[in-house]
């Protein structure tokens, strides 16, 4: 089975090397851009499976990503998965509006991340092979 | 430089009272006030809302206008500008009531000085003007705190995340084999780190309270599923601290009208503390039961075998920020905002909350929730004027899959979107979109009461099917949606029989259509 392959979108480097350490080690194939620019050039390049994507960013936010790749007939059936710091109650209708398929609060349980990808994806709910350590529900 | 003078609008019906204060201003510097005098309380009114005047002489007893009633027109229809009552010798208390009410003073007719009534205006234009000021700094405070604590949230949630994210891949074996004291101090990060983050929640959270954007989401749920779900989360902490934590429920539990959600919210903050304020070998009990003082209600009581608490603090531990003041009691404080968050939570829902206890032996946190009852949630729609055709109709929405199996998280945010939909095809005041009461999960069911004429019900089903079908979200290959109606009862029946037992036999009509329906699915 080839690997799908993942863009991370996120200004924080320490976060996207934390996401592909993590991805990597569910065989998934990782990309990334650090701002709202670079994320579409990316995506044209690659035309990845799959597009993980924080808000606040620099040279054009989530929302404007999330608009450009729509615009774009090559671009706009790539599934977003929005991850980000922003209140959930502010943004997650927003974002869901502008054609995420999910939003997730930072920081997110791995689990839930890798279900969601999953889910999105439209891979079977496979048991983690490592274990996952949960942040729970608080 | 020249002083503008001060526009005084005198508001008195007594001729007498008006010329003794024309008198008055007579005797100072001319041009330093200018009086306009009006007889009436609506002749008040237009003048004040066409500007220009700095403070309001005004009586309370006008031909127009009595007592408090003309403060709140005077201040409705300039609110900026300062009103001096004007009373006589018995009325002292309604001037009292007066000040409560906004006045900046008053003054008791027959009794005021000539030189003093001048200063008395110029005071209170002054007090006016600083407590204006004062109160808008406060605004501006208080707005700048909220940003600065939403701000700060957000702000400490990216480094959190790097540090959940590195911990838990080193946890893990991602970066190689961990000895069994490095896992051991691995495990102690990854806790501080969900405690970091649940402070930074309460702190949103607080910020929320204060702005008035707490959102809850009423709907018919179960007590018991919250406590479940409740104990199952913190049973792991519990036993870590050799603490029994146990739930004790009746089995024949009523719904109640809340929101499933903060509930659960509520319930592992009072869980969570009273496993903090425990000693090893004690005990937590969760219990749930109907209120023997208030039918109408559930009552939720958390009860421990901790330090309690001392009778002059049961209180306080309520307020905002209250901390417990000897640290060494619950190891670590955290930032005490849990209780505050949860009385907000509990009143926001229709409750109360409150602590028994005594030092030393344990404490009992109870909490009410409302029962959840289907005629008080149809009751508002029967308020609306009625016409004889008018009856009431249950219209009836199911939807799912052609498999009829839904993944939990695609019902909820389909259910989410479904019920927002539904509402906007309602109209307001004369539908009612009934929680969502399907117990059976096998398709998502909703229920919306009509009160309509003739073929209302058929207008509004097809007004549904539109508006699903219109929406996107809701077009999976696979995607079912039924919507039928029937009719429960005719209006006309209202008056052989009284509201209330009208009501009471739509609310049983709906009932047993329900049961009927999810008894039929769940074959």
């Amino acid at each position: 089975m080839s690997q799908k392959t993942i863009l991370i979108v996120d200004d924080d480097p320490d976060v996207r090397l934390g996401l592909h350490v993590r991805l990597k080690a569910n065989h998934y194939n990782v990309i990334f851009a650090p701002d709202g620019m670079a994320s579409i050039a990316e995506a044209r390049k690659h035309i990845p499976d799959l597009i993980i994507l924080d808000l606040g960013l620099p040279a054009g936010d989530g929302f404007s990503v999330m608009e450009r790749l729509k615009a774009n007939d090559s671009l706009s059936l790539i599934p977003v998965i929005v991850v980000s710091a922003r209140d959930r109650e502010a943004n997650m209708d927003r974002a869901l509006k502008a054609g995420a398929k999910a939003f997730l609060q930072k920081p997110v349980a791995n689990a839930e991340l890798l279900a969601v990808i999953r889910k999105v994806l439209g891979e079977p709910c496979l048991p983690e092979k490592a274990v996952v350590h949960d942040l729970g529900s608080l | 430089m020249k002083e503008k003078a001060l526009q005084v609008l005198v508001v008195e019906d007594n001729a007498g009272d008006a010329r003794l204060l024309r008198e008055m201003f007579s005797k100072e510097k001319p041009g330093s006030f200018e009086l306009t005098h009006l007889l009436r309380m609506s002749e008040a009114v237009i003048h004040l809302e066409k500007g220009g005047v700095d403070i309001v002489l005004l009586d309370m007893g006008l031909p127009d206008g009595h007592g408090l009633d003309t403060v709140r027109r005077a201040h409705a229809a300039a609110p900026g500008v300062p009103v001096i009552v004007l009373t006589g010798l018995d009325d002292e208390a309604l001037a009292a009531e007066a000040m409560k009410e906004g006045a900046q003073d008053y003054l008791i007719k027959g009794q005021i000085e000539n030189r003093a009534l001048p200063r008395a205006l110029r005071d209170a234009i002054e007090r006016h003007r600083m407590q204006t000021e004062t109160d808008l700094i406060r605004t501006d405070q208080m707005k700048f705190q909220d940003e600065f604590l939403s701000h700060v949230s957000h702000e400490l949630r990216s480094p959190l995340t790097a540090i959940y994210q590195f911990v838990t891949i080193l946890l893990d074996k991602l970066a190689g084999e961990l000895n069994l004291e490095q896992h051991e101090y691995l495990q102690i990060v990854l806790r501080n780190v969900k405690q970091l983050q649940s402070m930074i929640n309460d702190l949103l959270e607080v910020t929320r309270v204060q702005a008035g954007k707490l959102s809850i989401e009423l709907q018919c749920t179960s007590v018991s599923d919250a406590i479940a779900y409740t104990v199952n989360t913190l049973q792991g902490a519990a036993t870590a601290k050799g603490i029994t934590l146990s739930a004790d429920m009746d089995c024949q539990l009523p719904l109640v009208n809340a929101d499933p959600t903060r509930v659960q919210q509520i319930l592992i903050v009072l869980v969570d503390n009273a496993i903090k304020f425990t000693p090893a070998g004690g005990l937590v009990k969760v219990l749930a039961r109907v209120s023997e003082e208030d039918p109408g209600f559930l009552l939720v009581e958390v009860s421990d075998t901790g330090c309690g608490i001392s009778p002059d603090m049961t209180e306080r531990i309520f307020e905002h920020l209250y901390q417990i003041t000897d640290p060494g009691q619950a190891g670590r404080k955290g930032l005490g905002l849990g209780l505050y968050i949860s009385k907000e939570l509990v009143t926001r829902q229709g409750g109360k909350i409150w602590v028994s206890s005594e030092p030393q032996k344990g404490s009992h946190f109870i909490f009410t929730v409302p029962i959840f009852s289907l005629a008080s949630w149809i009751g508002p729609i029967f308020m609306h004027e009625k016409k004889d055709g008018d009856a009431i109709a249950l219209l009836v929405v199911e939807m799912g899959t052609r498999d009829g199996w839904l993944s939990p998280d695609v019902r909820k945010e389909m259910s989410h979107l479904a019920r927002r939909l539904l509402q906007q095809c309602l109209r307001p005041d004369t539908d009612v979109l009934l929680p969502n009461m399907d117990s059976v999960n096998v398709r998502e069911l909703f229920f919306a009461v009509v009160y309509t004429q003739e073929h209302g019900a058929e207008v509004i089903s097809k007004r549904i099917q539109r508006q699903f079908r219109q929406c996107e979200q809701l077009q999976p290959a696979d995607f079912t949606l039924d919507v039928s109606h029937s009719f429960l009862a005719p209006v006309s029946r209202v008056k052989s029989e009284s509201m209330e037992t009208f009501i009471g036999h739509v609310a049983t009509g709906i009932q047993e259509r329900i049961n009927t329906i999810t008894l039929q699915r769940s074959i």
